[in-house]
């Protein structure tokens, strides 16, 4: 709707172009920062966060939220970059953004509802402690000077916004930068800078297609590698959207933010950027400060363009040990500190599914397959419980010396075994009725689990019945839908 | 006639000078029509933070603490606007009850006009909205800012109040024999817009007059299968003009058309017709897609 992309636009042009210059000041170290995690120079994820947030600004489907080179996606590259250099990862990179289109295509965030509060709170820590760890090497091996700078970096960072009037018109992670900065270049402290971390730009990016040979070897180098970033960009991605309608209370266009943060990962790729998706920090700062528009997204990458290219000489004189604050506060911003007391009080199964989150996380250093981990443990729990839904009920009729079974509730895999213990194949009856119109049957497991009780019975020597086979059968088929009317839904819940 | 207009006459209030002007013609539709009369009022949420953060600080919860502070700060504007809003629609149930009307629903939706329509329209089936809106009063444009988007969102039929309530007796169906025209048509001739009470004028304009001849026949014939009486006019000339201008000397109270034909994209390049038409005449109107 024109009139809404009109709204989306224009419709809060002075608090978006403020929170657009907070969050591109606050984006300058992250993307430096992801640059070297993924071990690529800082003007990759410069360019990226640049090309990223500009594009995602136009295409895509949640307006306010802040995309840019991530720790989540750089995480991902580490041995890419590492085995086979820069190149390929700018081709990994467009292979995602393609992915991510074909996903949009394919309504994939759809799947987005399998993804519980559990595996949502352990993908964030997860990610918290990875970006804490990928600072441990700047903090191993140093003098004494790093870790004062770093302490008094993070207490700049969290005491700033306390300083009155000045502490809430200035970024305190952009004073600590420029206190570290200061304090190092004028007392002259001999400890490593952004400048030694590779090179940073100088010129407005250029369009470059990634030299790679265009061959089948590429494709599966890459492959492995885009298929991960795609994931993770669009889970991170969709998560910080459902972030942000909860707080702006509006909704977004899950399906064209897919499609958009592929486009914008194909032309971050083509300049030299590396992947990235939304930041869940960044956007929250964004509406923090006020920013609720498409505007302020193209703000936050204009700005941060200008900033480094024409300050990367400044840039480079900025002691790592201000990064690694920033980095840090990060890291404790985007842990999730309430899970830790939760643990006790939550569900064990929710606490497992979180912590196994976590786990594979920081083992695989792949947020892709902790959150898959996290799905299949939470389905299992899942299935354990609903296969408590089921309950036999008998009578036995001295007159006719026939035994009824009627069954109710769920038979599916998981509660097969526990149907066929519910038959006493031991008694020597003349028949046997077994009244199933008030079970369902969900798959194939239960209908052989029906089956292999009807031909132990036969083998002892009883006649049996089954009554109301065709309503316990009804949900088999895969298309079965529970209906959105009242009475359909007690059907399921209580028996027909 | 009373079995054209079968559900709901909404009526769109916003307590606005010309909303006063759109419950007396709702109220004169669902009388003529016999039909329930439902009394909108949409509370727009536009709610900016007055005192936005530029600390930049990432820190632990601050997506509940933040989300804690804006719906405090939403709570008590909508609370304002809910009260605001009830004491304009009890106003208006008061005067439908004074008309004399019985079946009366007044509600309050939060969002936009349009969503609020899109949400109703399975349940309506006559829009009743004023050109101008509360923000617009003393706008040069004329229309209000939500109409077209409103209009554009449904597909029941609109009727848009522009000036003062006077009785309507005259209505000007303007026939340009399009798809959405020819629906248009077809329900003015089924009888579905009070038609015993008013008297039908079809003009079509065209840029030769075997055309603007060749529609009005088309038109005369639907209406001959029915009992209702017209009078036409085929007319030669630029349609805005000439259409205008017989609403002028006829003394036409309402405009009936197809409406925004078009798709969005030729309105944002071309300006639509439907718009210009809106713009350029003093009548009421019932604009049908």
């Amino acid at each position: 709707m024109l009139l809404s992309a009109k709204q989306d636009w224009l419709g809060n042009i002075r608090g978006d172009i403020l929170a657009g210059i907070v969050v591109a000041l606050a984006l300058v170290p992250e993307a430096i920062a992801f640059s070297i995690i993924a071990g690529v120079d800082p003007k990759v994820g410069l360019y990226a966060s640049f090309a990223i947030a500009v594009m995602i600004a136009i295409v895509g489907g949640r307006a306010g939220m802040i995309s840019a080179a991530t720790a989540a996606t750089a995480l991902l590259m580490v041995t890419l970059v590492k085995d086979f250099g820069l190149q390929y990862l700018l081709a990994a990179t467009v292979l995602a953004g393609l992915l991510q289109i074909v996903a949009g295509y394919l309504n994939l965030h759809k799947f987005m509802s399998f993804i519980s509060k559990s595996v949502m709170t352990g993908f964030l820590n997860a990610l918290a402690l990875l970006i804490f760890m990928a600072q441990l090497p700047e903090l191993t091996n140093v003098t004494w000077h790093v870790y004062a700078l770093t302490a008094l970096g993070l207490g700049i960072i969290y005491l700033f916004p306390y300083v009155p009037k000045l502490g809430n018109l200035l970024p305190s992670p952009l004073v600590n930068i420029v206190v570290i900065t200061l304090i190092v270049y004028f007392m002259d402290i001999d400890v490593r800078t952004i400048g030694d971390m590779g090179e940073l730009p100088d010129t407005l990016p250029i369009f470059l297609w990634p030299d790679v040979p265009l061959n089948f070897e590429t494709l599966s180098i890459i492959f492995p590698y885009s298929v991960s970033i795609a994931i993770v960009g669009l889970l991170e991605s969709l998560m910080t959207a459902n972030v942000i309608d909860e707080l702006t209370d509006t909704e977004s266009d899950k399906k064209r933010e897919c499609k958009g943060q592929g486009i914008a990962n194909i032309g971050s790729g083509l300049i030299g950027g590396m992947a990235g998706c939304a930041m869940i920090g960044q956007s929250i700062i964004n509406v923090k400060s006020g920013g609720r528009g498409r505007l302020s997204t193209l703000v936050a990458g204009s700005f941060l363009l200008v900033l480094v290219v024409f300050l990367s000489d400044i840039l480079s004189i900025v002691p790592m040990a201000a990064l690694v604050a920033v980095m840090i506060m990060v890291s404790i911003g985007t842990f999730d500190w309430g899970s830790l007391t939760a643990l006790r009080s939550n569900p064990t199964s929710a606490s497992t599914v979180m912590v196994a989150t976590v786990i594979v996380v920081v083992w695989t250093h792949n947020l892709a397959f902790g959150v898959f981990t996290g799905i299949l443990i939470g389905s299992l729990f899942m299935a354990q419980r609903l296969s408590q839904f089921m309950y036999v009920d008998s009578s036995f009729d001295d007159a006719s010396d026939t035994r009824t079974y009627t069954i109710i509730g769920q038979v599916f895999f998981n509660s097969s075994d526990k149907f066929i213990s519910f038959f006493d194949f031991k008694e020597a009856v003349d028949k046997v009725v077994i009244d199933v119109h008030r079970a369902h049957f969900w798959d194939i497991t239960a209908v052989s689990a029906l089956d292999k009780v009807v031909i132990r019975l036969r083998r002892e020597g009883a006649d049996v019945s089954i009554v109301g086979l065709n309503d316990a059968s009804e949900t088999l088929l895969d298309k079965f839908a529970v209906h959105d009317k009242p009475e359909e839904i007690e059907k399921i819940m209580g028996g027909h | 006639m009373a079995e054209a207009i079968k559900g709901l006459v909404l009526a769109g209030v916003d307590g606005s000078d010309s909303s006063n002007s759109v419950l007396d013609y709702a109220i004169w539709i669902a009388k003529k029509s016999q039909s329930p009369i439902k009394i909108l009022h949409t509370i727009e949420h536009s709610h900016h933070s007055e005192i936005p953060h530029h600390e930049g600080t990432i820190t632990p919860n601050m997506k509940e603490n933040l989300l804690d502070e804006l719906s405090d700060e939403e709570r008590l504007e909508s609370k304002k606007l809910i009260t605001e809003g009830k004491a304009i629609i009890n106003d208006a149930r008061q005067k439908a009850e004074d008309a004399g009307l019985t079946d009366i629903i007044a509600k309050q939706r939060h969002g936009t006009l349009a969503e609020a329509l899109v949400d109703l329209e399975p349940e309506l089936s006559m829009v009743i909205l004023g050109a101008t809106g509360e923000d617009h009063s003393g706008d040069k444009q004329g229309l209000g800012a939500q109409l077209e988007q409103a209009i554009r969102a449904i597909h029941t039929p609109v009727f848009i109040v522009k000036g003062d309530y006077t009785e309507p007796k005259t209505m000007m169906f303007a026939y340009n024999g399009s798809p959405t025209s020819k629906t248009a048509l077809q329900l003015v001739a089924q009888g579905y817009f009070c038609n015993q009470a008013l008297d039908i004028h079809i003009v079509s304009v065209k840029s030769n007059i075997e055309d603007a001849e060749e529609l009005i026949n088309e038109a005369q014939s639907v209406f001959a299968k029915t009992d209702i009486t017209v009078v036409t006019k085929a007319l030669v000339g630029d349609a805005i003009d000439e259409l205008t201008q017989y609403q002028q000397e006829n003394n036409i109270d309402v405009t009936t058309m197809g409406a925004f034909s078009h798709g969005k994209m030729h309105g944002f390049f071309f300006g639509s017709f439907t718009t210009r038409m809106l713009l350029e005449s003093n009548t009421n109107f019932l604009l049908i897609r």
